[in-house]
């Protein structure tokens, strides 16, 4: 299990233990967790799924692929250029145990 | 049993919905059956219709219990087994067959100026018909046809083929009746489109462009899945871009304020092609059958349920949108279904708002002075699988 975190903009924070493989987008979207919408069940198709990696969690993430970049350039909010990251791409036990991320204001 | 499956009441069934009716105008009939359950049997479908926003997502995000493929389904007989009525993972290796071609990336780098210069064509020709022209006829459809034909890379056909094996094969998968003439049409443009494919694949071999035909001929897939898709996308690719762009003037022009709001601000297009697609889905459902018995949303379904999953009453769910049977570009954004969701998420999104709110839309408005419905001719508004405008008559000024 890895321990995933999305904090909120009003300071809520949603803590999920997460199975090894699931991504960041499907535990959000399985659990509720709001901000998240993942559309395109996880295909790097919408960019609704978007967030920000906390800094530290940066390192040992897997490497934005072309498709992943193609949507981070159609996000609803702006880019981070370091901590933009489509939560579809990112799956659990894959270059983290633990992570915490920052939901955009807006997904569409 | 599961004990969830006993708490669960049975469905209920909505013997007063009439085909008639729903293609006439089936918002009053989904608010009403929204209002009662999520989900109800309704014998002249002769489905269970899903209308509720939260049941709709529930089945688009679980393959496992709503499967997309669907036994005796017509769209099989119509068009071949194309990607839309495979779960994954099979549905996932047609869908990767697809490439970055309708990514924007490539929309960017090769498909605008293309759809650039077909709205000039049609532009050119609506103008040549004169005030008083059919906006749909003249315009909206070639335009969509055209783009779509370029985009598969049909060099061979033209877009009056386009329009006729959309037609006819979309006739085919609705022939619930078993019309033999519906099944002679469809047949024929289903020979015509496997024709056309066994042409045009050597051709662009030797000259490959950006096309998705053109992406074929490099990719492991059987010929038998290209022929299935590539049907399925002139289907799913042509009369929905016509239909967007068709209810957002329509909606732009029956809304006058909205409208001065958007021509004082262009950039409020894509928003109007959002709110559009919301407000009028131009797929209004689509099939899943459950593999097992389940329940949703507190409802029962046995295993074997053919559903009708009704994004266009999800769109207009009071629970998610406020005021929803009004067009409103103003309201809190929130994420509609029009596009479906889940693993079959519109392939073609992208290209449907490059073309419609990127290109035709505001130059449409910004071509034509004064754009208005014409006041001796209504506009015409029907269906319910499929949606969208099928008369539109506009008027405009000379500049
Ligand atoms: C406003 C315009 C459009 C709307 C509202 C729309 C809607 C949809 C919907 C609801 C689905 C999912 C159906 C299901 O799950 O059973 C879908 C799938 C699909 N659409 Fe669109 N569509 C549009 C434009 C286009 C265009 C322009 C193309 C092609 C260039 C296209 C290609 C496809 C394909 C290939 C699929 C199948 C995806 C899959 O099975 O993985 N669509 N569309
Ligand atoms: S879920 Fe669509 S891009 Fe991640």
């Amino acid at each position: 299990m890895a321990k995933v975190s999305f904090h909120h903009n009003d300071g809520n924070v949603d803590v999920l233990e997460v199975d090894p493989g699931t991504s960041l987008m499907r535990a959000a979207v399985t659990n509720g967790v709001a901000g998240i919408v993942g559309e395109c069940g996880g295909q790097a198709m919408c960019a609704t799924c978007h967030v920000y990696v906390r800094p530290e969690y940066l390192d040992g993430l897997p490497e934005i692929s072309e498709d992943e970049e193609e949507m981070l350039e159609c996000t609803a909010d702006p880019r981070d250029e370091d901590r933009s990251r489509l939560g579809c791409q990112i799956k659990a036990g894959e270059g983290f145990d633990e992570i915490e991320v920052d939901v955009p204001a807006s997904q569409i | 049993m599961t004990a969830e499956a006993i708490a669960a009441r049975p469905v209920p069934t909505a013997d007063w919905v009439t085909i008639e009716d729903l293609y006439r105008n089936p918002f009053p009939i989904y608010r009403k059956m929204r209002s009662e359950a999520p989900v109800h049997w309704v014998p002249a479908v002769n489905r269970y219709m899903v209308t509720s926003y939260e049941a709709c997502h529930t089945v688009e995000n679980d393959q496992e219990i709503f499967s997309a493929d669907e036994t005796n389904s017509l769209m099989k007989r119509a068009m071949g087994h194309s990607m839309l009525r495979k779960d994954d993972p099979e549905h996932d290796v047609d869908r990767k067959s697809y490439g970055s071609v309708l990514r924007p990336k490539a929309i960017k780098e090769h498909w605008n100026a293309i759809f650039q210069a077909n709205h000039e064509k049609y532009l050119a020709g609506l103008k040549a018909a004169g005030p008083g022209a059919d906006l749909i006829w003249e315009y909206a459809a070639p335009y969509a046809a055209e783009n779509l034909r370029l985009v598969m890379g049909f060099h061979n056909a033209t877009q009056e083929d386009m329009q006729r094996w959309s037609q006819t094969m979309i006739n085919g998968t609705g022939n619930y009746a078993d019309d033999p003439d519906v099944w002679a049409a469809s047949e024929k443009s289903y020979n015509e489109v496997d024709d056309a494919i066994d042409e045009i694949l050597p051709y662009l071999r030797k000259n490959p462009d950006s096309s998705l035909l053109s992406g074929m001929t490099s990719m492991p897939i059987p010929l038998e899945a290209i022929r299935a898709n590539m049907k399925m996308t002139i289907g799913g690719g042509l009369n929905e871009p016509r239909d967007v762009l068709g209810v957002a003037v329509w909606a732009l022009l029956s809304h006058p304020d909205q409208l001065a709001q958007v021509l004082a601000d262009p950039a409020l297009y894509p928003t109007v092609f959002e709110e559009s697609v919301r407000w009028v889905a131009p797929i209004g459902m689509y099939p899943r059958e459950t593999t097992r018995d389940t329940v949703l949303e507190g409802v029962q379904l046995p295993k074997g349920a053919r559903l009708g999953v009704v994004v266009g009453a999800a769109n207009r769910d009071p629970e998610v949108f406020e005021d929803p049977e009004s067009f409103n570009i103003n309201r809190p954004k929130k994420p509609h279904l029009a596009f479906g969701g889940g693993n079959h998420y519109c392939a073609g999104a992208w290209v449907a708002k490059a073309s419609v709110s990127g290109i035709a839309l505001p130059q449409l408005f910004a071509e034509l002075p004064n754009l208005r419905l014409d006041p001796e001719r209504p506009a015409v508004d029907a269906g319910w699988v499929f949606r969208g405008m099928t008369a539109l008559p506009v008027r405009w000024d000379a500049k």
